[in-house]
C-alpha cells in the first residue's frame, strides 16, 4: 500500500492530478487515526487531515522519494500543523477561557475507554511516539524524522511510554495475572 | 536494527489493539476555504462566561448588585476628585 502511495506521489509530481485522489484514499485513514488518537477531537482531526493535503498540493515538489516515504512526509506535515494549531489554541484559551468549544465525548465500551484514557493521559511527546510506532508500524528513523527528534530520544520516549501505560493500566494487568 | 519493545508485552498489546476507530467520511478540501472555517469557528458552541454567576442564587444576586456597586464606587471616586 505504501509503495503504491509513493508511486502515486511521483505520478502526481509529474503532472498526473488524479493521482492525488489515490494518495488521499490510501493515506487518509492512517493520518486521521493518528491525529484523532492524539487529540480525541474529531473536527480538529478532519481539519488537520484536510490542511495536510492542501499543503501537500502546495509543496508537492518539496518531496524527494529518495529521502523517505510519502507517508512519513505527510505525517510530518500533519504533525507540524497539529502542534502549531494546538499551541495557538492554548494561547487563545488562556486569554479567553470561555471561548473553549464544548467537546462531545463518544460513549464506548469500558475497556476501550480505559485504553483511550491511558493514551490520552500520556505526555504529548510520548503519545506521539507510541501511536506512530504501534498503530502505524513506523521505524525509529521514520518517527525521528516526523517528530524532528534524535533516534535515541524516540527509543527512550517509547520505553517511558510503555512503562507509563503499564502503570495506567495496572489494575488490568493485575487482573490478567490473577486469571 | 529496530528492537520490538512490545515483544514481551502481550497484555499491553491486547489492550492497544482494542482501540478501534471509525473513520468519518470527508472529502479532500479544495484550496482556500479559510472563510468557511472562520465562520464554523464563530458558529461553534462555546461556554457561557456568566454561567457560574447565573446558575446559583448568590451568583445571580451578585450579578444584579454588581452594576449598582460599580456605580456607587465610581460616584465616590468622583466625589474624592471633584469636591
Amino acid at each position: 500500500m505504501i509503495e503504491r502511495a509513493d508511486e502515486l506521489m511521483i505520478a502526481y509530481q509529474n503532472g498526473d492530478d488524479d493521482a492525488l485522489a489515490g494518495i488521499y484514499t490510501l493515506l487518509k485513514p492512517a493520518l486521521y487515526s493518528f491525529i484523532y488518537r492524539y487529540t480525541r477531537d474529531q473536527q480538529l482531526s478532519i481539519d488537520i487531515v484536510q490542511d495536510s493535503f492542501v499543503k501537500l498540493q502546495r509543496y508537492k515538489h518539496h518531496y524527494h522519494p529518495g529521502k523517505g516515504k510519502i507517508k512519513s512526509y505527510l505525517f510530518q506535515i500533519a504533525y507540524r500543523l497539529l502542534i502549531d494549531k494546538l499551541n495557538r489554541r492554548k494561547k487563545w484559551q488562556s486569554f479567553m477561557p470561555f471561548l473553549t468549544p464544548i467537546t462531545k465525548e463518544e460513549l464506548h465500551h469500558t475497556d476501550r475507554l480505559t485504553i483511550r484514557e491511558a493514551i490520552s493521559n500520556l505526555p504529548d511527546k510520548q503519545r506521539a511516539v507510541i501511536l506512530l510506532f504501534y498503530y502505524h508500524d513506523m521505524k525509529h528513523e521514520e518517527i525521528a524524522e516526523i517528530l524532528t527528534i534524535p533516534k535515541g530520544t524516540v527509543k527512550s520516549r517509547l520505553h517511558t511510554a510503555i512503562q507509563s501505560l503499564k502503570v495506567e493500566l495496572e489494575d488490568d494487568f493485575n487482573e490478567s495475572r490473577s486469571l | 536494527m529496530n528492537h520490538d519493545p512490545f515483544k514481551k508485552e502481550n497484555h499491553l498489546r491486547t489492550k492497544l489493539d482494542e482501540y478501534h476507530l471509525d473513520i468519518p467520511d470527508f472529502q479532500m478540501k479544495p484550496k482556500g476555504k479559510r472563510w468557511e472555517r472562520i465562520i464554523n469557528f464563530l458558529a461553534s458552541p462555546a461556554k457561557d462566561p456568566l454561567e457560574p454567576l447565573v446558575s446559583t442564587t448568590a451568583g445571580f444576586t451578585v450579578l444584579k448588585l454588581a452594576p449598582i456597586m460599580g456605580m456607587a464606587a465610581i460616584s465616590i471616586i468622583q466625589l474624592f476628585f471633584f469636591l
